[in-house]
């Protein structure tokens, strides 16, 4: 009986991350006008597991924060940053607004899209840790003139945290590649 | 047509030469860590530039010198550009930055109240972090430990996972405040979940018959480990007779509830807390 129930949770459980990963891959292209492409995969998430509307809120608002922050660093407008960024992460990128209009920099962030794993879940869904591969196009310019461009992918750490209406980004750190 | 296309080439390679034509090569450090500060050799003059997640350093740098980076400018971990823009182009190198020893716990922990004995209702989840507040990946052990009044401190270790150290267990059998602690090395961050006392167990009341009204007390209203109910939790007594139900709600007043029913016929009266159902009375007519 315990083995049984087991199964199918486990089954359950798979049901649920697909599901995900199904629903990610067909509403990337609605949101693909919009908002930068994230793809979730949830496999293997720990210790809660994950609702399928949460982890569409979680995907949702993970990109709507990756949009904020490029058009942040873009127009060196750390007002651009309150609605789904918040905590450290804020700060981080507040001060980083901050010293680019000191020094007349300007940084152009092309999005080309997130393969974002969810790694932990905590047992009262009080914080969701991420693993995020993202591809990006980075211009970086002092003034008129381009002082870096490059296509990279990097790695992040991500910590998201619900509010009452939303999934908050609360720590973006960027990771070796050997980082996972 | 040819010559036309040969200037065309001429002026796109031009336009990008300023950007590719490659600077001698900045040689950097290929890992740093958080807060430390390093120097970069550098042959020539220009503008220095050091881009990292929350700090951009600009510079102007002459030939022969090194350019310091200060430990401040480098306390954030991650990917950092360095850039160095002289009259031959840019040329840019990456530094990542990883983050310092382990010194910080942010510590979260639910819920604040809980029933006693109730199984997986205490979780915790503690971040780990260095002085700068970078998570720390690395893993890093992180003791949780319970305390409840009267009962020996019990620990239990856990090995953090890309910065995240969690926990869950089952609260105690008796009531009252469960500290808990979670320490790494010696930064601790206590918190305090007060542990109540679950459904009543074993309810029972007794009925003293007046003039006009019966009377109606509980035993002290205890949960099964023994612990008694707050004063105000609610307590009902239901009657029912020829003229239906009513029910009277009263607060617990120190251990027990107590209720007046007038009863003109047979009745039976019963009481419930919360989930428990306790002994039922039956009258066969006034009392």
């Amino acid at each position: 009986m315990k083995r049984l129930s087991r199964t199918l949770m486990a089954i359950a459980l798979s049901a649920t991350c697909v599901a995900i990963l199904v629903a990610r891959r067909e509403d990337v292209p609605v949101l693909a006008a919009s908002l930068p492409k994230v793809v979730l995969s949830a496999e293997g998430l720990a210790p809660r597991a994950i609702e399928q509307r949460t982890g569409e809120v979680v995907t949702h608002d993970y990109a709507q924060a990756w949009q904020d922050l490029a058009g942040a660093l873009n127009a060196n407008r750390a007002d651009l940053l309150g609605d789904y960024i918040t905590g450290e992460a804020k700060t981080r990128l507040t001060q980083r607004i901050s010293d680019q209009k000191k020094t007349g920099l300007h940084t152009l962030v092309v999005d080309n899209g997130h393969q974002v794993k969810a790694v932990f879940y905590s047992p009262d869904g009080g914080e969701m840790q991420l693993e995020d591969r993202v591809q990006l196009g980075i211009k970086i310019t002092d003034g008129e003139k381009t002082i870096y461009s490059a296509d990279v992918t990097q790695k992040y750490l991500v910590l998201m945290t619900p509010g009452a209406d939303r999934w908050y980004l609360r720590s973006l750190e960027s990771v070796p590649d050997k980082a996972f | 047509m040819g010559r036309t296309i040969f200037h065309l080439s001429a002026v796109l390679l031009a336009s990008a030469l300023p950007l590719f034509a490659q600077a001698p090569a900045l040689q950097v450090p290929a890992t740093v860590t958080a807060g430390q500060s390093f120097a970069i050799p550098r042959n020539g003059r220009g503008t220095f530039y050091l881009v990292g997640p929350s700090h951009v350093l600009k510079q102007n740098v002459d030939a022969g010198r090194e350019i310091a980076i200060a430990g401040r400018d480098v306390s954030t971990s991650g990917t950092y550009q360095a850039i160095l823009c002289g009259s031959e182009g840019c040329t840019s190198a990456t530094i990542q930055v990883l983050s310092a020893a382990p010194e910080r716990l942010t510590f979260l922990l639910h819920p604040s109240r809980v029933p006693v004995n109730t199984p997986n209702a205490v979780n915790g989840t503690a971040i780990v972090s260095d002085r700068f507040h970078n998570t720390v990946v690395a893993p890093a052990k992180v003791d949780f430990r319970l305390s409840l009044a009267g009962e020996e401190i019990s620990t239990r270790s856990v090995q953090s996972v890309r910065g995240i150290a969690w926990f869950e267990i089952g609260s105690r059998p008796k009531q009252g405040s469960l500290q808990v602690t979670a320490a790494l090395g010696d930064t601790t961050e206590p918190r305090v979940i007060q542990q109540v006392a679950s459904e009543a167990c074993g309810l029972r009341m007794s009925a003293t018959p007046g003039p006009h009204a019966v009377t109606l007390q509980t035993d002290p209203i205890r949960d099964c480990a023994g612990n008694p109910l707050p004063d105000g939790t609610i307590v009902s007594f239901t009657k029912t007779d020829a003229a239906g139900k009513s029910t009277v709600d009263t607060p617990i007043k120190k251990d027990r509830a107590t209720a007046k029913f007038e009863v003109s016929g047979p009745a039976h009266i019963s009481v419930a807390c919360g989930e428990a159902l306790g002994n039922e009375i039956s009258f066969a007519g006034r009392p």
